[in-house]
């Protein structure tokens, strides 16, 4: 109901400006449909928050190893300058550089009881030891201190622990930091939707167009392979193939990527049919184009809007369906931080509360913000507001 | 099938080989209950510099015979079953796709019916009228936009460098259709196909449009036109000959003169009949042509117009008239104007 309100009441105060665009002298550039279903869908402001906030947290999760590592920002010792967290961040984010982990023997870090460290060093360690022995050498550590994959065996109790001022939403059964292996597999999940959405999407836009432009045979052969392909189970597949290739995530993106191109066709076919009956396609014939250029520069753009609309609602059903994975133990392997795989242990640890509603509420939450997108986005599309607007 | 040749006094300098001609075209299109015969032997010249008016109601083939010459009938369910067109004596139906997209907006343009769906909503026109240059001519971006602004100036859209970054939906139904006869001939083609061009438009723009064609024509490129109409006043406005279709057929040709002065056939003189005319009783009915076009899938078995006609005898039920000269290049198809057979002059 209040999305309602928000639109039409933001739809009076500024429609003014947009009606008589057209007799606007100055500086005079008209908006395309798409710009305008832009600015359209900048005004439904629920939707448009959604999107700037979750935007701004996926754009920010690409820091996430400055924001949440355990290994530090900055380590000066001896008078050199060490990055570690900035070299993982380039290498395991972005896969610029090269994996470069500082072992403890760099630092000559010693443990309490006096023996030397082994493995890679232990900056919260060495930021204490630093702050004890006062030689100017320091440590700056990241915001929340802990690694995604860092088990915390040494708190007090078994695990999973529950919160404290340390582990702000626990640890799970492994006694590794819940807030930390969410926020990355925040990162994993959206990254894997929009992946799989833009693969998926290009295959079908590709079949789609082809199906539905040349029609005749080709539809009708290839419409066949179509529901051949729709029709091969899906589960079964991601079952054989990740134990025959063991599951990883290009693995999983492919195998998704390759069973949800088919609704897309279905789409982008009946759009391009009724599309290509128009005069404006005739007309495009008439001047001498191409297949190519109606297909791409004519068609295309007007074929668009059911798919753009349905993206975000399809970005949510893979984020469940990567949940899902997870949650079945055939999603991605082991140690990587993932919303299945802590709902699997939420359900092994019913009793467990802060296992159970953290991944909820944080998966609740996400897949909210794309539906209010994802319905503004279908709002700002609507024909029938642009409609009543001409 | 009788071809028609036309007559040197026709008003214009005829040369031996018309631009185009169309003979015996046969189109057809895939319907449940069959195969409909749109379009059923149907041929005509056109000479270069001349305008052609091909009218008819609605379902009388003319729009077809006019998407025939682009090659532009949807197929399925259509498809040009017989016939030849030839441009140049070429025959356009046996090109490859390649070769007649050379032919599309280069020597052949069309101009559709309704402007507000034949212009692409999401391009600006500056795009659309650019894109139909570039697809013919070897030029850079900054020279099609110019000659795209220049096209448009002529057809009169004002301040047309500003309104290129316009989209089809703000402008009015008159200036798009400008837009398409500027899309159209920018490239200049030597034959224009406008079908239908002002049937979508209020009448005040339909004449503007009609003039701008005209002007264009004699200023410009002198390309020929093939103006496909049911309205017989913008024929006599604006054509040189014309062409009367029925049911899928020609039932009448000549120039001008010859079809609002001496119309012969009775569904022309039908047609003419039902003109309002200007200085006539303001109290009188408009005549109407009784009874509808039958369907396709029915037409009769003899002559095409012989279930609505006021003179029709057992012979037209049955034999199928010729099309035949009755002098001076007109052409008409009637068994009662036939030269050995005239018992009534109609």
């Amino acid at each position: 109901m209040g999305y309602r309100t928000s639109r039409s009441s933001s739809q009076v105060t500024s429609s003014t400006p947009k009606t008589d665009s057209d007799s606007h002298a100055g500086d005079h550039r008209s908006l395309s449909p798409l710009q305008l279903r832009a600015k359209r869908f900048r005004r439904l402001k629920r939707g448009y928050y959604s999107f700037v906030l979750l935007a701004g947290f996926y754009g920010l999760s690409f820091f996430l190893p400055l924001l949440m590592n355990h290994r530090a920002i900055l380590v000066q010792y001896d008078g050199e300058l060490y990055f570690p967290a900035l070299a993982s961040c380039l290498h395991d984010t972005f896969g610029l550089g090269q994996e470069r982990v500082y072992l403890a023997n760099t630092f000559d870090q010693i443990s309490r009881s006096g023996q030397p460290v082994f493995g890679e060093a232990n900056y919260r360690e060495l930021q204490r030891t630093f702050a004890e022995e006062g030689s100017g050498n320091f440590v700056i550590m990241p915001l929340i201190p802990y690694g995604p994959n860092e088990s915390f065996l040494d708190l007090p109790g078994a695990p999973p622990h529950p919160p404290s001022h340390l582990h702000w939403m626990g640890t799970d059964d492994r006694a590794r930091d819940v807030m930390v292996r969410l926020t990355y597999g925040f990162r994993i999940s959206i990254t894997f939707a929009l992946l799989v959405t833009v693969v998926a999407y290009t295959i079908g836009i590709v079949v789609g167009a082809v199906l539905g432009y040349f029609g005749r045979w080709v539809d009708i052969v290839g419409q066949r392979f179509v529901e051949i392909w729709g029709n091969i189970p899906f589960l079964y597949t991601v079952i054989i193939l990740a134990s025959i290739l063991g599951p990883s995530f290009g693995l999983l993106t492919a195998i998704l990527a390759a069973f949800s191109w088919v609704s897309i066709t279905y789409y982008l076919r009946g759009e391009f049919y009724r599309e290509k009956s128009k005069d404006y396609v005739a007309a495009a014939v008439a001047t001498g184009e191409g297949h190519l250029t109606i297909i791409l520069r004519h068609i295309l753009p007007n074929a668009l809007t059911p798919i753009i609309t349905f993206a975000p609602f399809a970005i949510v059903s893979l984020i469940i369906s990567l949940v899902s994975l997870d949650f079945l133990g055939y999603g991605l392997p082991a140690p990587t931080p993932s919303w299945g795989e802590l709902l699997k242990q939420a359900k092994v640890n019913l009793r467990v509360w802060h296992l159970v509603v953290f991944p909820l509420g944080a998966m609740f939450i996400t897949l909210q913000l794309i539906v209010f997108i994802g319905e503004a986005v279908r709002e700002a599309f609507d024909p029938k507001v642009q409609s009543r607007l001409r | 099938m009788a071809s028609i040749h036309n007559s040197a006094d026709s008003g214009f300098n005829a040369p031996s080989r018309p631009l185009l001609q169309v003979r015996d075209l046969e189109v057809t299109f895939r319907v449940e209950d069959g195969l409909a015969r749109a379009v059923d032997g149907v041929s005509f010249d056109l000479e270069a510099g001349e305008v052609l008016g091909i009218v008819g109601e609605s379902g009388s083939g003319k729009s077809v015979t006019a998407l025939s010459i682009l090659r532009l009938i949807p197929d399925p369910p259509g498809r040009i079953s017989q016939g030849r067109i030839l441009l140049d004596g070429v025959d356009l139906l046996s090109l490859t796709y390649r070769e007649m997209r050379q032919i599309r907006g280069n020597e052949i343009a069309m101009i559709f019916q309704e402007p507000m769906t034949a212009l692409n909503p999401v391009f600006n026109i500056g795009m659309q009228v650019r894109e139909a240059v570039l697809t013919h001519a070897k030029v850079s971006k900054a020279e099609a936009t110019d000659r795209a602004v220049q096209m448009l100036e002529k057809v009169g859209i004002p301040s047309a460098r500003r309104r290129l970054h316009d989209y089809p939906h703000q402008f009015s139904g008159g200036m798009r259709q400008r837009v398409m006869i500027a899309m159209a001939l920018v490239c200049h083609p030597r034959i224009l196909v406008a079908d239908e061009p002002t049937t979508a438009l209020d009448v005040t723009t339909q004449s503007q449009i009609l003039d701008l064609m005209l002007e264009l024509k004699q200023r410009e490129s002198n390309a020929s036109i093939i103006l496909i109409t049911h309205d017989l006043g913008v024929v006599a406005e604006t054509c040189n000959r014309a062409v009367v279709m029925y049911g899928g057929k020609i039932q009448e040709v000549g120039t001008v003169q010859q079809i609002f002065n001496n119309a012969k056939h009775p569904y022309t003189e039908g047609l003419l009949t039902s003109l309002p005319a200007v200085a006539g009783p303001r109290d009188e009915r408009l005549y109407t042509i009784p009874g509808n076009v039958p369907s396709i899938m029915d037409m009769p078995s003899g002559c095409r117009f012989c279930t609505r006609c006021e003179h029709v005898t057992d012979r037209c039920r049955h034999e199928e008239p010729a099309l035949h000269e009755i002098g001076d290049g007109q052409f008409v198809r009637c068994h009662l104007l036939e030269p050995e057979s005239k018992p009534d002059s109609g």
